[in-house]
């Protein structure tokens, strides 16, 4: 079983969403400021440009049809990928925006468009409702009028954020994710706009060194997510970090078990440490694994993680930094669980849509 | 309880809410009075060593599912000098992990007496 957790749909032009908005926001979307030509999404862009633009070099759509007849071609068939979960691409961006109202637009339309033009498609391809989380109540909404669809498996946000996840502000958007047993996922993106900045010390210069170094803000809502006992209100909740690196994830660990030890009184809803929180409630994504020149120090780390059952396989198809399945560098006995097994344990969901496809 | 027993003070010199800490043969040992009762703790933290006893005698938050920040073991516990691990005072349980315990010795009143038994 091989289940990509983090599947890019691309789209053509940020104009395919008007069929799904409400006349308003159509008005608003055709004939408002965009941050680029024609056709761009609205969102208040990064200040950190990829000098060579984010696809790889060899994925050229010219058509919405191509993107996934390009992807089935390079990436589904070529793998032999049993799901993939569709984490789009822009449409994360809405979550820059200071209008909530229009940035809940632009992901209901996107969210539509996901349901009517990607899963369609392929059986092999389930989606994620995209909210806007600047408003949380907005995005519960969504949630809830999505989260009935068997093929959408998970909530995802942008890992730029105004205030840390685990912030109350948030709750009401796990309170719908549990009443909907859907996790709760954030992949990078979202910088600039009214997100916090996420490189802690100010702004950075080069694209390459700020992507490095965007886990800053991961480590923030993992730390979050926990301390404000999320997972002691939703039991069942899983939280999966997407795209935001996973080596420095066992010092984290070790810090906040340090500090918890001496300053419990903080947070007295807390019932065990916080490492144990992280095992039974936070995934990771492989892509981008970090590589040193010695492996043996990438797996250690792993092995603190519990990396055999933390750690799930993401492509992140077809930005520049894709990973290829056939060479993750982790250590071979993990491999059924990262590339499948782990993932079927977190989105529920792709358990009953394998039984009934085994079923047919 | 062991018979090795080591007159450690005067009662009047622990007041509730203090402690006073003694050295007994080759142990230095804290003496505390909660409410009244008297209660030894060995003055050496089970974390890292520190001189357990030398901090403050205080209280903290009650475990809660909720968001409430109840106040609890008001002058029972006592929190590290050096990293702040809460301990009970009268079981010398660590209250993150139970099963780490600072080491405690029975005590006894006898007269105006604190008899610590090593």
């Amino acid at each position: 079983m091989i289940i990509d957790v983090d599947c890019h749909n691309y789209w053509s032009s940020a104009e395919v969403l008007l069929p799904y908005m409400d006349p308003f926001f159509k008005d608003y979307f055709i004939r408002g400021e965009q941050p680029g030509p024609r056709g761009a999404f609205p969102h208040a862009h990064r200040p950190w440009l990829h000098p060579e633009g984010f696809k790889r070099a060899d994925i050229n759509p010219v058509s919405e049809d191509d993107n996934y007849a390009i992807m089935k071609a390079k990436h589904l068939d070529h793998y032999g990928i049993d799901y993939a979960i569709l984490t789009g691409d822009e449409a994360l961006e809405a979550s820059t925006l200071a209008n909530p109202y229009y940035a809940a637009a632009l992901v209901r339309a996107y969210n539509d468009y996901q349901v009517e033009e990607w899963l369609p498609r392929d059986d092999r391809l389930v989606g994620s409702i995209v909210i806007a989380p600047q408003d949380p109540q907005l995005a519960a909404q969504e949630i809830r009028r999505l989260g009935q669809n068997p093929r959408m498996v998970q909530v995802l946000a942008s890992h730029g954020a105004s205030r840390p996840y685990g912030d109350p502000f948030y709750h009401p958007i796990y309170e719908a994710c549990a009443e909907m047993g859907l996790p709760f996922a954030i992949h990078l993106g979202g910088q600039g706009g009214i997100n916090s900045n996420p490189i802690g010390a100010g702004p950075t210069t080069f694209f390459w060194e700020t992507h490095a170094i965007l886990p800053q803000s991961a480590m923030t809502h993992v730390a979050s997510m926990i301390a404000q006992g999320v997972f002691e209100k939703w039991p069942q909740l899983y939280f999966v970090v997407i795209e935001c690196g996973v080596a420095w994830v066992p010092s984290v660990l070790w810090r906040l078990d340090a500090n918890y030890k001496a300053l419990r009184k903080e947070t007295p809803w807390l019932k065990r440490l916080p490492s144990e929180y992280f095992k039974d409630h936070i995934r990771f994504t492989t892509q981008p694994l970090e590589r040193p020149d010695n492996l043996q120090h990438l797996w250690s780390l792993l092995e603190a993680m519990d990396g055999k059952n933390t750690l799930m396989y993401a492509s992140d198809y077809p930005h520049w930094d894709y990973d290829d399945l056939n060479s993750l560098h982790i250590p071979p006995e993990w491999r059924q669980n990262i590339l499948g097994d782990n993932a079927m344990q977190v989105f529920k969901r792709l358990q009953a849509l394998d039984a009934a496809k085994k079923a047919a | 309880m062991s018979e090795n027993k080591i007159i450690a003070c005067k009662t009047h010199e622990v007041a509730p809410g203090q402690q006073k800490i003694v050295q007994l043969d080759r142990f230095s040992v804290g003496v505390f009075n909660v409410d009244g009762e008297f209660h030894a703790l060995l003055n050496v933290c089970p974390h890292k060593g520190a001189a357990l006893c030398e901090g403050p005698v205080c209280g903290t938050t009650a475990a809660t599912d909720g968001r409430d920040f109840t106040y609890c073991k008001d002058k029972a516990l006592v929190r590290c000098a050096w990293h702040g691990w809460e301990f009970d005072i009268k079981s010398g349980e660590f209250l993150v992990d139970p099963s780490i315990k600072a080491k405690t010795f029975a005590v006894s009143v006898e007269g105006e007496d604190v008899v610590v038994h090593l």
